[in-house]
């Protein structure tokens, strides 16, 4: 059938993405992932636990993976970026740049260049919590399960001690970047989220102590293949973490910052309530909300379970002021217990700001018949366009609904290309 | 079953909180990101997230005897950090707005002066009332060659007028705090407290504006309002001479003595720290405005009576200084109509806030309810 040869691109790796390519190529379809980062997986691989079911991320991703590996209809590129879409429904002409990875398909993850390499970098991975060598690879399952050479920091032929340590030839530090042409029936926008810059919530003091974090840098912290090993502790000195508040809506529904509900804040705070629990049972744990949002049975299930737990107090009202005490460390978070009637001033060890998602789709060079709302997000096109938006890069949400997105957004690329043929 | 709490809703409230320069209350999700923010609030039961609610619900009652909305020092903190935009500053200054008409009777001026389709109105009275007076003195057009204010308006005709003016805003005033101060006690049952100590703490808060000073985002108020508050004590003083100089040493009016003397001092600075201040809160008010909105016309009334005095008083000296009669007398009969309306709505404009806002405080450690901090949560582990 010559209409299967056009393809679906997928603009991002992430878990919408991936799901994406894999359902529209077991359907038959040829599709091509466009990733920026070095690796596919997108925020879900740094993810310690998925909410309800608390299981790894790994064992969701790891399938995925598999079904990329081996599928011969799906195409991926790591490190690469949309530089222009042109054309239209059934026929657009996408132009993407392939920056260079220095490092070819003869690697074996030896590790031999990151010991060889002598400069260290905050390893972003982690926000910058532990240090990675210029010559890395992000974590233990990374897909592809290759080391990258990190263009900005690595210098190049001057040093070269990566190439001279790499016994399988693997490494090319003259690598330039390509450009590939690709032409694509329909397009898949999966291009996901970023957490919302805590720094411009003043009020929340995120900057002026190393244990005031977002909720993003807790999944690392409590990762085991993060920078402490899965050891929640307090970032300023590794002390263990006896009490935590989660401050809900850290810069979201609030029209100075996100003015929108990010979805996945609320059930993210009371999971990471319980990696704290269930490591130090003798810790207490507050979440201070303006509601908590778990829509379903399966996570309103989730909630009463946490609620059975008396070391986790759940208070209404929205923190406003987070700040150290400078003689024992300690976070004090402020808030007004609304169902109380009156101020509370809280200490903990560790304060996590329930930061929300900011889309990234707007970072891209997109067409005309991509339009973008005042938050961000893409607005769902009229009939006749081929392009589709899918998980953060249409509306904030978790992992189960961008999957589910995901498989819709594969059928309608199908469409596209079936109608157009 | 339980017992239902019924409530009942007063739509009118909601509406003239609305119509008053709170049009964006209905924005409230009740976050109480603003009672967290407020420097000025207590700890228990703090402002101004419960207002939002009872305001939005038309819970009129709650507001009898409730000094929180008097608390308030429309620092605007809270509308600064409020995430709807529902600025809780300027609903609580619009509630305050329907305070005042509940204790400052007759009721109906306190409308006359919100009115802004009356704003003529409210000059056109005290101006035709002076003009009235004088004019039945024959004194109302000068034609003395020498320019002196006393042939406008003598001594005699300015007391017979601006003391009973005064008085009559006074104890409007006073007995409006009588009835707020009954109807505070009874909703916080209290009985009995330490009035006297009550007394000199607050005046002590008032004259130190301590608290005002703790304002966040527009701590530059603090400055505006206490250049005002204390212009106008340096030009009560200067008043009070005047009075001493020709009521009691008949001396007569303007004093032939120079610049160096107590009433004239008490004056030159009065004028300049009304016009500093003037100037600031107007520049304060439109630097703000983006972030904490520009305020009410009740607001712009106030600093418009207080501009004009201010702007007046100096050109008619200066005129006067200059011999420009043309100038200095029409000026000079402008002036005397703001001051008149400043006595006469004293208890019905914003102004009004000088006895409720000094009831609140003084009632606030009355009932030692100021005391009542923050609970602090430890979170030692006993192991």
């Amino acid at each position: 059938m010559a209409d299967q040869d056009k393809c679906i691109l997928v603009v991002g790796g992430g878990i919408s993405g991936l799901t994406t390519a894999v359902e529209a190529a077991e359907a038959g379809y040829n599709a091509v992932i466009v990733e920026k980062s070095p690796y596919l997986g997108g925020r879900v691989s740094r993810m310690n636990k998925y909410f309800p079911k608390l299981c790894p991320p790994n064992c969701g991703l790891e399938i995925n993976f598999r079904r990329v590996k081996f599928n011969p209809r799906i195409t991926y590129y790591t490190l690469a970026q949309i530089e222009r879409i042109e054309g239209k429904a059934g026929n657009y002409n996408v132009s993407v740049q392939l920056n260079p990875r220095y490092v070819n398909d003869k690697c074996v993850a030896c590790n031999a260049c990151a010991e060889a390499c002598p400069v260290e970098v905050p390893n972003d991975v982690n926000a910058g919590l532990d240090k990675r060598k210029a010559a890395y690879i992000a974590t233990e399952q990374s897909f592809p399960f290759k080391y990258t050479i990190d263009d900005a920091s690595c210098k190049k032929s001057s040093c070269n001690k990566c190439a001279e340590a790499c016994k399988y030839d693997a490494i090319d530090l003259n690598m330039k970047p390509e450009v590939v042409e690709i032409n694509a029936g329909a397009i898949v926008l999966a291009t996901g989220w970023k957490p919302y810059d805590a720094s411009k919530i003043d009020n929340l003091g995120f900057g002026k102590s190393p244990n005031i974090i977002t909720n993003v840098v807790m999944e690392r912290l409590a990762s085991g293949n993060g920078p402490t090993k899965g050891k929640i502790t307090r970032p300023s000195d590794g002390k263990e973490v006896k009490s935590v508040a989660f401050v809900q809506c850290a810069g979201s529904r609030d029209e100075n910052h996100l003015a929108f509900c990010s979805a996945v804040c609320c059930m993210a705070s009371l999971k990471q309530a319980t990696y704290v629990r269930d490591q130090y049972p003798d810790s207490k744990a507050y979440m201070f909300y303006i509601d908590v949002r778990t829509p379903g049975t399966s996570y309103e299930r989730f909630l009463n379970k946490i609620k059975e737990d008396k070391n986790i107090s759940l208070i209404k009202g929205k923190v406003a002021k987070v700040e150290e005490d400078s003689a024992t460390g300690k976070i004090i978070v402020e808030a007004e217990d609304i169902l109380a009637g009156g101020k509370v001033r809280v200490a903990v060890d560790l304060c996590v700001l329930a930061t929300g998602m900011e889309p990234t789709v707007g970072e891209l060079k997109l067409p005309d018949e991509v339009k973008i709302s005042k938050n961000g997000f893409v607005i769902p096109g009229k009939d006749g366009s081929g392009i589709y938006a899918v998980g953060c890069a249409k509306s904030p949400a978790d992992v189960s609904r961008s999957v589910q997105e995901a498989t819709g957004a594969a059928l309608k690329a199908i469409q596209t290309i079936r109608r157009n043929s | 079953m339980a017992e239902a709490t019924v409530i009942k809703p007063d739509l009118d409230f909601v509406k003239g909180v609305m119509a008053a320069g709170g049009e964006s209350l209905k924005k409230c999700y009740q976050c109480a990101t603003c009672s967290v923010v407020c420097n000025v609030t207590p700890g228990k039961n703090p402002f101004p997230r419960k207002e939002m609610i009872w305001a939005q619900w038309g819970l009129k009652e709650k507001f009898v005897g409730n000094p929180d909305v008097w608390l308030c020092h429309q620092c605007n903190d809270c509308t600064a950090y409020c995430p709807r935009g529902a600025k809780p500053g300027e609903v609580l200054g619009a509630i305050r707005k329907q305070t005042i008409k509940e204790y400052s009777s007759p009721s109906f001026l306190v409308n006359m002066v919100n009115n802004k389709g009356l704003i003529w109105l409210i000059f056109l009275l005290p101006a035709i009332l002076l003009g009235v007076i004088l004019s039945a003195d024959g004194t109302l057009i000068p034609n003395e060659e020498e320019i002196k204010f006393s042939y406008l308006a003598s001594t005699l005709q300015i007391q017979l007028i601006f003391v009973p003016a005064f008085m009559f805003g006074a104890i409007i005033g006073i007995l409006g705090v009588i009835k707020f101060w009954g109807d505070m006690k009874k909703a916080a049952g209290v009985r009995s407290g330490n009035l006297g100590g009550s007394i000199s703490a607050a005046a002590q808060e008032i004259l130190s504006h301590s608290k005002f000073k703790t304002c966040g985002v527009s701590k530059d108020r603090f400055t505006s309002h206490f250049l005002v508050f204390y212009s106008f004590v340096m030009l009560g003083i200067a008043t009070a001479l005047g009075v001493l100089y020709i009521d009691i040493l008949h001396m007569e009016s303007p004093f032939s003595f120079g610049y160096g003397t107590p009433v004239k001092i008490f004056g030159l600075i009065g004028a300049i720290g009304l016009l500093l201040g003037v100037v600031l809160m107007i520049s304060n008010r439109f630097k703000n405005a983006e972030k904490v909105g520009i305020g009410s016309y009740f607001d712009w009334l106030l600093i418009t009576i207080i501009g004009v005095i201010m702007a007046t008083g100096i050109l008619s000296w200066g005129t006067r200084v200059m011999e420009i009669g043309g100038i200095a007398y029409p000026v000079y009969f402008i002036h005397l109509v703001f001051v008149l309306s400043l006595f006469i709505y004293l208890p019905f404009s914003k102004l009004a806030h000088m006895f409720y806002r000094g009831a609140a405080i003084c009632f606030n450690k009355y009932s030692g309810r100021e005391a009542e901090a923050a609970v602090q949560i430890k979170t030692e582990v006993i192991s």
